[in-house]
């Protein structure tokens, strides 16, 4: 499903975020990667979304090459296959939870009938179907992450990519929003979660790629933190 | 139909949050494109005051009393023969009788102690190419005196008068105007585009956050900027409209005010406001699309 071969990343300040990494994740799987700040968990992420290009080295996602990828066409396309939850939620605040989550389908231009559809379906599944008219800041931090899971996961991506989506979460409400995540994992989806949580990751006994200055110095099934 | 609703409810969104940058483009626009209109209009009737006056007639050759139709067929062939020449027409008394009537409509004592005998007949000119005006005069054997009168040896024909001095006048004149007022018209069109490109601009930035959504759930480059340059286009738009509309109540209400009182003067007329404005809106629509391309330039990043 995600492969990244020998990719090295240098930015343009002359930073180097990741050196000849070489990632394999099979359809289905559940990945943490780990590692101190700086350490090129974001820039992971940053490269299989292709909002970076590799310096050199391939990525490929859902058997696509994504560096060869156009900004017409192929690079949208490539994204409504790849939902992405972040730390800040990213949600817009002047709408409701309803037309957050049907703004995704929205502007990639499905139906009304199929948003009308899909939208309440996802919010009952992320446990928000009493809330659909409810603003972002009448609702807590625990629930405006699972309006933001819910956004990811309506237009039903192969991948789901989570940067840090507990922290800003206190552990119980982290818990729970970990267990909405197996739970979107379990029904096929491909998830790979940058995290500092280590309560979390020894918690879920997953796969955990450790990244410390941009080199993979830990890969292990059903791992924990450190 | 959804997608065309989609960017006309993104669109509307955008100009009432921007209100005064939208409200600032519009009227820059606005002030841009009227001056546009009024250059075109002040060079009409500028073209309607030549017509009037020389009837679009280069030169004429007077005819001396008493006008044989014979010696006029001869002339008119003759003349006609001439590479210089365009066409010929012949205007018998009557006809410059009215003519005279019509242009000093306004002053009725030369309407009536002048009487229509003393208008002459005479063979009206154009030119296919006016430096080689010389071939008529040569052709009726006139000659040039010191005073610039030309007396003619041929028979029937009293002078021949060369409008083209009047013409080059009038036609300074409306060079000097039409291209003054467009020159501040042209640099009012940039300054409308500035401001609505920046426009553009603002709002795009206004809305980061939800372009940034709107990039990573997949949404194409286009889905993204057309509601920006719909908006481009509506800001420049209402400015033509503005403009249209503010022309025809000038024409209205000064113009038409003019009308009564200066008679001989042709003025310009609803037809003409109505021709300059598809210009304006040709005008309204390259502001937008230059706009828009500048303005977001810097979104066309993935």
């Amino acid at each position: 499903m995600i492969s990244l071969q020998n990719v090295t990343k240098t930015y343009r300040n002359g930073v180097t975020a990741l050196e000849d990494v070489s990632i394999e994740i099979e359809k289905g799987e559940f990945v943490f990667v780990v590692g101190p700040s700086g350490s090129g968990k974001s820039t992971t992420l940053r490269l299989l979304l292709r909002e970076e290009e590799p310096t050199s080295g391939q990525v490929y996602v859902a058997g696509k090459n994504v560096v060869r990828l156009s900004a017409l066409g192929g690079i949208p396309k490539l994204r409504r296959n790849i939902g992405c939850v972040f730390q800040d939620f990213k949600l817009l605040q002047d709408k409701t939870v309803f037309e957050n989550v049907s703004f995704a389908l929205e502007v990639i231009g499905k139906p009304k009938h199929v948003i009308d559809g899909r939208v309440p379906e996802i919010l009952d599944y992320v446990g928000l179907g009493e809330k659909l008219n409810n603003y972002p800041d009448e609702l807590s931090g625990g629930e405006q992450q699972r309006v933001s899971i819910a956004r990811a996961c309506v237009n039903r991506p192969l991948v789901l990519l989570a940067d840090e989506p507990t922290g800003n979460l206190d552990p119980n409400t982290s818990v729970d929003i970990m267990r909405l995540l197996d739970k979107v994992n379990k029904i096929g989806t491909t998830v790979v979660m940058a995290t500092h949580d280590q309560a979390i990751v020894d918690a879920m006994r997953k796969r955990v790629i450790e990244l410390d200055k941009g080199k993979i110095v830990r890969d292990q099934s059903r791992g924990v933190y450190s | 139909m959804r997608r065309i609703e989609f960017y006309f409810r993104e669109t509307a969104a955008g100009i009432r949050r921007n209100g005064i940058m939208a409200f600032a483009a519009i009227s820059t626009a606005f002030i841009a494109l009227f001056l546009f209109g009024l250059a075109l209009l002040i060079a009409r009737e500028i073209n309607l005051v030549i017509e009037q006056v020389t009837g679009n007639v280069e030169v004429a050759v007077y005819l001396s009393d008493p006008v044989k139709p014979e010696i006029v067929a001869d002339l008119q062939q003759r003349l006609q023969d001439l590479p210089a020449v365009a066409t010929v027409t012949y205007e018998d008394k009557a006809a410059a009788c009215a003519r005279a009537h019509e242009i000093f409509k306004s002053n009725p004592a030369i309407v009536e102690n002048v009487p229509c005998e003393t208008y002459p007949a005479s063979l009206r000119i154009t030119l296919a190419d006016t430096s080689q005006y010389q071939q008529i005069p040569a052709a009726l054997s006139c000659q040039t005196d010191a005073n610039g009168q030309a007396t003619c040896n041929e028979p029937g024909v009293l002078k021949v008068l060369d409008y083209r001095d009047v013409l080059d006048r009038l036609s300074a004149i409306t060079r000097v105007l039409r291209n003054g007022v467009l020159f501040i018209a042209v640099i009012m069109l940039v300054s409308a585009t500035v401001l609505v490109a920046n426009t553009l601009r603002m709002g795009m930035f206004a809305r980061r956050k939800e372009i940034g959504i709107m990039r990573l759930v997949g949404a194409t480059n286009w889905r993204i900027r057309v509601p920006f340059l719909i908006e481009g286009l509506v800001e420049a738009l209402v400015g033509a409209g503005l403009a249209i509309v503010t022309l025809f109540l000038g024409k209205v209400f000064l113009v038409d005010q003019l009308r009564t009182q200066v008679l001989w003067i042709p003025l310009v007329r609803n037809s003409d406001v109505l021709g300059v404005a598809p210009l304006i809106l040709i005008a309204a629509c390259g502001v937008a699309v230059v706009a828009g391309t500048i303005g977001i330039r810097r979104f066309l990043d993935v």
